[in-house]
């Protein structure tokens, strides 16, 4: 795609513009503008307020009320160059302001010391691209106090056995002890298993002038009416707001990022609601439109600078790609566990299998905790050998939707340089843009880990007293996390990496990049924390690097 | 506007196949729930799709949405039209339509057309089978059970059961028959979650502090 020649309007340039308003692009808005700087933002979809949610599981999880439609949305997915791609909602995240953790329940564990250099601590594995962060843990440890303090973020310092240090413990207390957690805490003690209460984005108590977090049942999946669960959209898009210097617009679609002839990036053209075509020219613009979006957009914005796509020259674009792949134990139990209460995610978790160790014969190791089966609410609740109908149905759903809760984990998939986004041949979006399409095959290694961590997580089940566990293996990789990193990774070598340690472009000075595409390994832990702790330590980059200008 | 899709006699039908896919017997089924008052509700057109949040009335769908629903929904009626075809021809061959079998042969009937033949149908089948139950956890996590990828049985089963699960609002699940019937203490109404008033507290642990944090905060 070349740069076209707009006939809409021209807006008077800004100081910083933002692609995306979902947890990094709100959080380096907050930032930025806290900081005195202009910012625009560019949201794809809605500006929806609590006042538009509720507790309606058909339109939030069966209606794509939050899911980007698939027919104006489409991804394509194949499992390698030599296959036909397919049309699949591969990975998807809500397309809106806050995003992602619109949705989400807000699991916020930190990483650790070790994932900061995983390449160093497992070595060479084959077949995978393994690569040291140019940042330590050290280095984000203010920022993940700074957003865990923002957000009012509720769980229990020292819980977990694992976790590496931290400056300062958690602002509420954890959430109230679910029924599913229990067991979760239960099994793994009786085993000798360390388990903590799940870190998450919920007030336990009133906290910086909100009220506690409502404990409805429609919660995972569905955006809260309450405005009391903490998200991009109840906290960072308010806080920058309230500076007067955010200019939010949403359902505006980028078309490309435009560059000049140096190849520097200055701004973006993008189609509004009704279709009509504006240009908003920037001296700093950042990316911020998850690790899929953001690796199509820079591979969209073609030019003669960079006739590769943005920051591509080599070829490392898209590349690395990792998606986690969330599984489960799945048990019944004789007393009743009503794991959608609190929406099924105030759960358990353990990191007893987090860090890497040779002994169990593959590398790294991954997130284990507690929640209901599936969306845990009536219409998406089932259990593995559920028919689909019949008699036989209806007795699973009547014995066991209040006796049913998973163990489940997140498998830390290691990144490949033939797994990856690019840009689909055939495939156009409604705005007729190329669809981003994801090659992607897993890796032996996520495969072996997959199945150690189902089956500690079924010995959880067992221990806690089940009277029958089923596992689920994953066989292979969807992206059902939502969890997307790696597109763009960040490090020290321009030759293999596409950001540098403060996620600037190696070849495009003033583009940064916020969301997981920087991550150079997905890590085995929810990214999102991570994501908006980064975010915020490059925001304040930019920003310096803006004084330090403005002074020169 | 309309507010049913089916003529008499396609509604007698996918309400006898919908009796099946959630009979009744000690609890109520399809029948009692109104799943055929849901599913006709919704194919009737493009104005009930999205509940208001508040559960006054529905959303007014517009541009792309709008476009979006009404691709949605013609491929979807499409499928039932082709699926009564279907149920009766498959019924004749047991001498009569599919509303004159007995309850047991309506299964037999349901099972012979959700049954594949031939490998495109087999792949069809192993998605929607996917996509529905064949992976519960993944498939709930990722919604990418699109309709439109959905064979007729596999979608009546989907549609059934919305129709017994959903809310009350979008015309099923009467009285709150399907939340009673597995004891899921759903909402009165939209209405109490819209404006924060539903919560399950009381179904969490009895103790419901963390050993450790009594003394926080």
């Amino acid at each position: 795609m070349t740069s076209q020649t707009t006939a809409g309007t021209r807006h008077d340039p800004t100081d910083v513009l933002i692609i995306g308003a979902g947890a990094s692009g709100a959080t380096a808005a907050k930032v930025l503008t806290e900081s005195g700087l202009r910012v625009v933002a560019l949201e794809k979809g809605p500006w929806r307020t609590k006042e538009t949610f509720s507790g309606d599981e058909l339109a939030s999880i069966n209606r794509y009320d939050l899911w980007p439609d698939p027919l104006l949305n489409p991804r394509t997915h194949r499992t390698g160059v030599d296959e036909p791609a397919t049309t699949q909602l591969f990975c998807p995240v809500p397309q809106m302001v806050g995003g992602g953790t619109v949705h989400w329940q807000g699991w916020l564990p930190r990483f650790t010391e070790e994932d900061f250099r995983f390449h160093s601590v497992v070595g060479d594995v084959p077949g995978a691209s393994l690569a040291d962060w140019p940042i330590s843990y050290a280095e984000l440890e203010p920022y993940y106090t700074a957003v865990e303090w923002a957000f009012g973020v509720s769980g229990q310092a020292g819980a977990n056995r694992y976790e590496s240090f931290r400056s300062k413990g958690y602002p509420c207390p954890p959430m109230p002890m679910s029924r599913y957690a229990e067991k979760y805490h239960r099994g793994a003690a009786a085993l000798g298993w360390n388990t903590f209460p799940t870190p998450q984005a919920a007030l336990s108590q009133p906290f910086d002038g909100r009220p506690a977090t409502v404990l409805s049942a429609f919660a995972q999946q569905h955006g809260d009416p309450s405005g009391t669960r903490s998200s991009a959209l109840n906290v960072f898009v308010p806080q920058a707001v309230a500076t007067g210097r955010y200019d939010l617009r949403p359902d505006s679609v980028v078309r490309e990022i435009t560059v000049d002839a140096r190849g520097r990036a200055t701004g973006a053209v993008y189609e509004d609601a009704e279709g009509r075509l504006h240009e908003q020219r920037a001296d700093v613009v950042v990316l911020a439109c998850g690790a899929v979006e953001t690796a199509r957009l820079m591979l969209l914005s073609r030019s003669a600078a960079h006739p590769h796509g943005l920051g591509n020259e080599n070829d490392l674009v898209g590349r690395n790609v990792t998606f986690h792949e969330f599984s489960s134990a799945v048990a019944t139990f004789d007393d009743p566990i009503y794991a959608w209460a609190g929406g099924g995610y105030v759960s358990a978790s353990s990191f007893e299998f987090y860090g890497h160790d040779d002994s169990r014969g593959f590398a790294g190791g991954g997130h284990m905790a507690t929640s209901g089966v599936g969306i845990p609410l009536p219409i998406n609740w089932s259990l593995p050998d559920r028919p689909a109908w019949g008699a036989e149905a209806k007795r699973v759903d009547r014995e066991h939707f209040n006796h049913s809760m998973a163990a489940s984990m997140v498998v830390h998939d290691l990144p490949q340089h033939d797994n990856r986004v690019d840009l689909d041949d055939e495939v156009v979006d409604d705005w007729g843009l190329p669809v981003a399409r994801i090659t992607l095959t897993p890796h032996e290694n996520d495969l072996a880990m997959g199945r150690f961590l189902i089956d500690r997580s079924a010995e959880i089940l067992e221990a806690a007293g089940a009277t029958s566990v089923q596992k689920v293996y994953p066989d292979r990789v969807t992206g059902n996390c939502s969890h997307q990193h790696g597109t763009a990774r960040m490090g020290n070598d321009p030759e293999t990496s596409v950001l540098d340690r403060d996620c600037r472009a190696h070849t495009v000075e003033n583009l940064f990049v916020v969301d997981g595409s920087s991550f150079p390994t997905g890590t085995g832990a929810n990214p999102t924390l991570t994501i908006m702790a980064n975010a915020w330590r490059v925001a304040e980059r930019i920003a310096a690097g803006r004084d330090a200008a403005t002074r020169g | 506007m309309n507010d049913t899709f089916f003529d008499p006699h396609q509604r007698a039908t996918i309400a006898a196949a919908m009796a099946r896919m959630i009979p009744t017997d000690d609890t109520p089924g399809a029948a009692e729930a109104g799943t055929i008052d849901f599913l006709d509700g919704y194919l009737s057109g493009t104005d009930r799709i999205y509940a208001a949040p508040d559960g006054n009335g529905f959303e007014v769908l517009t541009g792309r949405r709008l476009d979006a629903w009404t691709q949605r929904l013609e491929v979807v009626r499409a499928r039932y039209v082709a699926g009564v075809r279907a149920l009766d021809a498959a019924a004749e061959r047991r001498g009569g339509r599919f509303v004159d079998l007995s309850g047991e042969e309506q299964d037999d009937v349901l099972r012979e057309v959700e049954r594949p033949e031939g490998r495109e149908q087999e792949a069809d089948a192993a998605r929607a089978k996917v996509a529905l139950y064949g992976a519960p956890v993944e498939a709930a996590l990722q919604q990418t059970s699109a309709e439109v990828d959905l064979g007729f049985v596999p979608l009546l089963a989907l549609h059934t059961r919305q129709g017994f699960y959903a809310d009350p609002v979008y015309g099923g699940n009467r009285d709150h028959v399907g939340w009673k019937v597995i004891g899921f203490p759903g909402p009165a109404s939209l209405a109490e979650v819209h404006q924060g008033r539903y919560t399950t507290i009381d179904y969490f642990a009895e103790d419901r502090v963390h050993p450790g944090t009594e003394g926080l905060s």
